[in-house]
C-alpha cells in the first residue's frame, strides 16, 4: 500500500499574480510557452511521470491562481502535498516581499507534521526579462533568504527560454520524494469479519 | 448563536462523512493491495456515497470532495495496471456502471473514463462526450457542480488538443473546445438555478455558497484559455459568443459579474483587442445590479498595461479604434443603467481618461472628450453632495495634471473648468489646492495672461467667495493655508516680455481684488512684488524706453497705488503703510520723484487716520523714517515737507522713551552718507537735543510715579548716537558736548536714587570702553578722541 501511494508525489505552486506559475508548469510538463498572460482560476493540477532512482513517479503539480478573487474555495487541495514551490518575479520586489506570506500561510492552512522540515523550493522567475537589466531582486538577496528559512533550494528560472526549469523540477521532485507520507494512518474501529460497511449503503433514494 | 451551532453541526457532519470516507478507503485499499477488483469497486463506491451530502456548506464540501480525488487517484492507478495485465477497458467503463448509486457511478466513470482515453481504444472526444452527457443525471447544484469539476480535473490534459496527442481527425480540435464549453454550460445553469432552491429567509446564505462556489464554473474558461486550439479566430467566432450567450441569458447578476471579470482575466490581451466589439456589446444587456463599472475598470486596467508593456502593440489599438469603441461602450452602459448611480458613472470615466492617458498620452482631445462626457452627465443636476462622486471627480481632473506634471495642458481642455464647475464649494477648493501644488511641484511657469486668467477661473473657489459659501464655517486654519498658496502661486506667473507682464499682472489684480477683506492681506502683497519685480527689470532695461511705450514703470506705480488702496478697506493699515513704502523706495530707484511723494503722502495719510495702535504707530515710524533716509530722488522743498513731518509725528509717540527714540532716529534724516547727501550738522544736534530734553522729561516722570529708576538707558543710547555723528564728522557735535553728556550719565548712574540697573551700566562701560579704545588707537581719529575724559 505504501509502495503506490509513493509513486504520486503532490507539488503545490505559490506565488503572486503574474509571477508566471503556469508558464513554469506548462514549460516542464508541455515544454510550451506563451507570452500572453492569462489569469488562472481555481487551482488545478498537470501530471508528469518521472524517472527516478530506477523508479517511476507521478508528479501531481498544482497551479494555483494567484489573485485572490479566483481562490473562492478555499485551499483543500494543499492537503498532502510533498513539496510547495515559492515562485516570484525577479523583476517585481513586492513578489519577492510576499514570499514569506505564501509560506506561511501555507504552512498554517497544510498544517504539515513537521513544518521545520517540509520541504520548499524556491524559484526566481523571469531571469529574461530585458536580458536581467529589470531585474530588482538579486540572487544574493534571495539565496540570503532562502538560506534564513532553512536552506530552501532556490533556482533562477526563465519559463520563456525554459532555463533551470528542468533542474528546478528536478530537485522539487527530490524533495518531494524525501518527505515522510503525511497520510494518517487509519484503522477502522471495528473489525467487521462479515464484510464491512455493508450497513452503510444506502437503501434511500438511487442518487 | 444560531450560526455558532450551525458551524459545530456542520464539522461534526464533515467529521462523520471523512470518517466513512475514510474507512471505505481503508478496505478499498485493502482489496487493491489483494487485486480484488469487485471488493475495490462496492468500497470505492460507499466511498463516493459521502460526497452525497447535502449537509455541507461548499468549503466543507470541498475538504470532503479532496479526501475522495486522492483516493481515487489509486483506484485510477490500478485501473491502469489492470489495462497493462490485459484487462479490458470497456469491460471496467462496464463494470463500474453498476454501482447502485448515480453520484459515486459517475465518479467512477469518470475515473475510469480518464483511463480509457489515455488507453486509446476509443477516441477521446467520444468517451468525453459520453461522461459529458452523463453527468447530466446529477441535477443537485453542489454535488453536479464537484462532479463535473471532477469531469473536468480528469479530462484536463486529455483533451483532443492541437498538439495533444489525443488529437483526432480535422474536427477533433472543435470537440475539445465543445466539450469544454459544454460542461461550462451545463455548471453555469446548475451554479444560477441553485440561488431558487431552498427557503427564501435562506437566501443571504445561499448567496454566499453561491459565490463560494463560483471559481468551479470559472475553471472552464481558464481551461478554455489553456488550450492550443483556442487561436483568435477560434475565440472570435466560437468561444467568445458562446460564452457571451451564457452569460447574458442567465440573467443572474452573480454569475454574470464574475464570469465577465474571468473572461478579460483569462484571455490574453490581443484576443480583447480584436474582439472588443463583441464583449463591450454585452454589457448594456446585463443586468442593472451588475457592478459593471468594476468590470470595465478591469478591463481597461489590462488594456492600458498592455499598451504600457511595448510600444509595438499600440497600432493595434489604434486599428481597432480602442478608445472610441471603450467610449461607446460606457456611455451606452450609463444609458442602459438608469439607476447607476453618479459615483458609478464618474468612476467609468476615471477609467476611461487613466486608459487614455496611458494609451494615447498625446491625444488631448480624447481627455477633452472624457471630460465633456462627464459634464453632460452631471449637468442638469445640482452640485455634487456624494462625498465619494466629488472624490472620483478629484481624482478625474488630478489625473491629467499627474500625467502631464503641466497645468498648462490641462488649461488647453475647454472641458476642464466646466467639470470643476460641478464640485461643491469645499471639493472645488480641494481641487485648486491641487492645481496649486502641481504647478508648485512642477515648477511650472504660467506665462501669458491668457493663460493666467483660464487658470484663475478655474481655481476662483480660493479666490473669491462662492455663492452661498457661508464664510464662518471655514476653519481658519485652513483658509490661511489656502490663501498662503494662492500667494505663492502669484510668483509662479512670470512672463519675460514686460508687456505681457504687465497684462498678467492686471489679470490678477482683477481676481484678487475680487477676494473680500479676509484674503487682501494674504493675495496683495505677492501681487505689490512682483509688479516691483517688473518695475526693477524695465529700470535696468531703461534708456530704450520712452515716455510714451505700453509699459512704464509709472504706468505700473499707478495700478500698484490703486491696488494698495484697497487693503484700505478692509482695513489692513499696517500692511498698507508697508506696501506705500516699498512702492516709494522703487519709485526713487526709478527717480520719479512725485510718484515717490505721493506714496509717501499715502503713507503718511494713513499713519494720521488708520493707525491708531500705540505699538502699532513706533513700528510706523521707523518704517517711515529708515525708508526717508534711503531717499535721494526728493527734491529740497518735498524733503523738508517730509522730514518735518516725520519728526514731528516721532515727538507726539505716545510713550516719552518711544518719543526721544524716534527723535533721535531722525537725526539721520538730515545726514546721508550718499555722495551728494544732505550733511545739515545743525538740524542733526537739533535732533539730538531734542531727544535730550525729552529724555530728561521721561527721567523726571520716572521720578515721580515710581520713585526713582530713571531711563538712563536712553542717555547711553544718545550718547552713542553723538559718538557717531562726532566720529562722523559733523561740526556741530564737540568733544566738551560729548563730555558733558558722559558726565551726566555718571551722575545719573551713581545718584542714590537711582536703583542700579545692570544692564543699563553694562552698556555705559562698554560705551566708555569703546572711547578709550579709540584714544589708544591713535590716528586721527584717536586725536579727536584725545580731549574727552572717562
Amino acid at each position: 500500500m505504501a509502495s503506490r501511494r509513493r509513486m504520486l508525489l503532490k507539488v503545490i505552486i505559490l506565488g503572486d499574480s503574474g509571477v508566471g506559475k503556469t508558464s513554469l508548469m506548462n514549460q516542464y510538463v508541455n515544454r510550451k510557452f506563451s507570452n500572453q498572460y492569462k489569469a488562472t482560476i481555481g487551482a488545478d493540477f498537470l501530471t508528469k511521470e518521472v524517472q527516478f532512482e530506477d523508479r517511476l513517479f507521478t508528479l501531481q503539480i498544482w497551479d494555483t491562481a494567484g489573485q485572490e478573487r479566483f481562490q473562492s474555495l478555499g485551499v483543500a487541495f494543499y492537503r498532502g502535498a510533498d513539496c510547495c514551490v515559492l515562485v516570484y518575479d525577479v523583476n517585481v520586489a513586492k513578489s519577492f516581499d510576499n514570499l514569506n506570506n505564501w509560506r506561511e500561510e501555507f504552512l498554517v492552512q497544510a498544517s504539515p507534521s513537521d513544518p521545520e522540515n517540509f520541504p520548499f523550493v524556491v524559484l526566481g522567475n523571469k531571469v529574461d526579462v530585458e536580458g536581467g537589466n529589470s531585474r530588482v531582486v538579486s540572487e544574493k538577496k534571495a539565496k540570503a533568504w532562502c538560506a534564513s528559512k532553512g536552506n530552501i533550494p532556490y533556482f533562477e528560472t526563465s519559463a520563456k527560454e525554459g532555463i533551470n526549469v528542468e533542474a528546478a523540477f528536478q530537485c522539487i521532485a527530490q524533495n518531494a520524494l524525501k518527505t515522510e507520507p503525511e497520510e494518517e494512518i487509519y484503522f477502522p474501529d471495528t473489525i467487521d469479519v462479515a464484510g464491512s460497511g455493508r450497513h452503510q449503503r444506502s437503501s434511500g433514494c438511487e442518487c | 448563536m444560531l450560526a455558532e451551532v450551525g458551524r459545530e453541526d456542520e464539522e461534526k457532519w464533515l467529521a462523520e462523512g471523512i470518517a466513512g470516507l475514510q474507512q471505505n478507503a481503508y478496505y478499498m485499499g485493502r482489496a487493491l493491495d489483494t487485486n480484488n477488483l469487485r471488493d475495490a469497486l462496492k468500497y470505492s463506491a460507499q466511498m463516493l456515497s459521502e460526497l452525497r451530502t447535502s449537509k455541507l456548506s461548499p468549503h466543507k464540501y470541498y475538504e470532503l470532495y479532496m479526501r475522495a480525488f486522492d483516493e481515487l487517484r489509486k483506484l485510477e492507478m490500478y485501473f491502469k495496471e489492470e489495462t497493462r495485465r490485459g484487462v479490458s477497458i470497456t469491460d471496467l467503463y462496464e463494470l463500474v456502471q453498476h454501482a447502485g448509486n448515480v453520484l459515486p457511478r459517475l465518479y467512477l466513470l469518470c475515473t475510469v473514463g480518464s483511463v480509457y482515453i489515455t488507453s486509446k481504444e476509443a477516441p477521446a472526444k467520444d468517451v468525453l462526450k459520453d461522461l459529458v452527457e452523463m453527468c447530466r443525471a446529477i441535477q443537485n447544484p453542489v454535488s453536479g457542480l464537484f462532479l463535473r469539476s471532477y469531469l473536468s480535473q480528469i479530462s484536463r490534459d486529455k483533451l483532443p488538443d492541437i498538439g495533444s496527442e489525443y488529437e483526432g481527425d480535422a474536427d477533433s480540435v472543435i470537440d475539445a473546445v465543445d466539450f469544454v464549453l459544454q460542461n461550462f454550460t451545463e455548471m453555469n445553469k446548475l451554479w444560477v438555478r441553485m440561488q431558487y432552491q431552498g427557503h427564501v429567509h435562506e437566501r443571504e446564505k445561499r448567496e454566499k455558497e453561491r459565490n463560494e462556489l463560483r471559481d468551479l464554473v470559472g475553471k472552464n474558461l481558464h481551461v478554455l484559455s489553456q488550450l492550443e486550439s483556442v487561436d483568435l479566430v477560434m475565440y472570435k467566432e466560437t468561444v467568445l459568443p458562446r460564452i457571451l450567450e451564457q452569460v447574458v441569458n442567465c440573467k443572474d447578476d452573480l454569475a454574470q459579474y464574475y464570469l465577465m471579470d474571468c473572461i478579460i482575466q483569462v484571455f490574453p490581451d490581443e484576443y480583447h483587442l480584436q474582439t472588443l466589439e463583441t464583449l463591450l456589446g454585452a454589457c448594456p444587456q446585463l443586468q442593472p445590479t451588475v457592478d459593471i463599472k468594476t468590470v470595465l475598470g478591469r478591463l481597461m486596467d489590462r488594456l492600458s498595461n498592455y499598451a504600457a508593456s511595448s510600444g509595438e502593440v499600440l497600432p493595434e489599438f489604434l486599428q481597432v479604434e480602442a478608445f472610441s469603441k471603450l467610449s461607446t461602450a460606457i456611455g451606452k452602459v450609463i444609458e442602459a443603467q438608469v439607476d447607476m448611480p453618479i459615483v458609478g458613472a464618474i468612476t467609468l470615466y476615471v477609467s476611461l481618461l487613466t486608459f487614455t492617458l496611458r494609451v494615447h498620452p498625446d491625444r488631448l482631445d480624447y481627455v477633452d472628450q472624457v471630460l465633456g462626457a462627464c459634464v453632460k452627465k452631471l449637468s442638469g443636476k445640482a452640485k455634487l453632495e456624494d462625498s465619494k462622486a466629488t472624490k472620483q471627480i478629484v481624482a478625474l481632473l488630478s489625473a491629467p495634471l499627474e500625467k502631464y506634471n503641466d497645468i498648462v495642458t490641462a488649461l488647453k481642455l475647454p472641458n476642464y473648468p466646466r467639470v470643476m464647475d460641478h464640485l461643491d464649494n469645499e471639493t472645488n477648493k480641494i481641487m485648486a489646492v491641487v492645481i496649486i501644488q502641481s504647478i508648485m511641484k512642477n515648477n511650472t511657469c504660467i506665462s501669458t495672461a491668457d493663460k493666467v486668467e483660464a487658470l484663475f477661473e478655474l481655481i476662483k473657489g480660493l479666490i473669491r467667495d462662492t455663492d452661498g459659501g457661508a464664510f464662518d464655517e471655514v476653519d481658519e486654519e485652513d483658509f490661511k493655508e489656502e490663501q498662503n498658496s494662492v500667494a505663492r502661486l502669484i510668483h509662479m506667473l512670470h512672463n519675460d516680455d514686460p508687456a505681457e507682464m504687465l497684462q498678467i499682472i492686471s489679470t490678477v489684480r482683477k481676481h484678487i481684488l475680487l477676494g473680500g477683506s479676509k484674503r487682501l492681506p494674504f493675495t496683495v502683497p505677492p501681487l505689490i512684488f512682483s509688479a516691483l519685480k517688473l518695475v526693477r527689470r524695465l529700470q535696468i532695461q531703461a534708456g530704450d524706453v520712452g515716455e510714451d511705450a505700453p509699459t512704464t514703470p509709472k504706468k505700473i506705480f499707478l495700478i500698484l497705488n490703486q491696488t494698495i488702496e484697497a487693503l484700505s478697506a478692509v482695513p489692513s493699515p499696517e500692511l498698507a503703510l508697508r506696501l506705500y513704502l516699498q512702492c516709494a523706495e522703487a519709485a526713487n530707484d526709478c527717480d520719479l520723484e512725485p510718484v515717490a511723494y505721493e506714496f509717501f503722502t499715502q503713507a503718511f495719510i494713513l499713519y494720521e487716520e488708520e493707525v491708531a495702535d500705540s505699538k502699532a504707530q513706533v513700528t510706523a515710524i521707523h518704517l517711515i523714517i529708515g525708508t526717508l533716509q534711503r531717499m535721494n530722488v526728493f527734491g529740497v522743498e518735498n524733503r523738508d515737507t517730509l522730514t518735518h513731518k516725520a519728526t514731528g509725528y516721532s515727538a507726539k509717540l505716545l510713550k516719552k522713551p518711544d518719543q526721544c527714540r524716534a527723535v533721535y532716529a531722525c537725526s539721520h534724516l538730515f545726514s546721508v552718507d550718499d555722495q551728494d547727501g544732505i550733511k545739515d550738522g545743525e538740524r542733526v544736534l537739533l535732533c539730538l537735543k531734542r531727544a535730550l530734553r525729552i529724555a530728561n522729561a521721561a527721567q523726571q516722570m520716572a521720578n515721580v510715579t515710581r520713585g526713582g529708576s530713571g531711563p538712563v538707558t536712553l542717555f547711553i543710547e544718545i550718547l552713542n548716537k553723538y559718538l557717531y555723528f562726532f566720529e562722523n564728522g559733523n561740526p556741530q557735535i564737540t568733544s566738551s558736548v560729548i563730555q558733558d553728556l558722559i558726565e551726566l550719565i555718571m551722575t545719573e548712574t551713581q545718584s542714590e536714587s537711582t536703583a542700579a540697573d545692570p544692564s543699563a551700566i553694562a552698556f555705559f562701560n562698554s560705551t566708555q570702553r569703546y572711547i578709550r579704545f579709540q584714544k589708544q588707537k591713535g590716528g586721527a581719529l584717536g586725536e579727536k578722541y584725545e580731549p574727552i575724559r572717562v
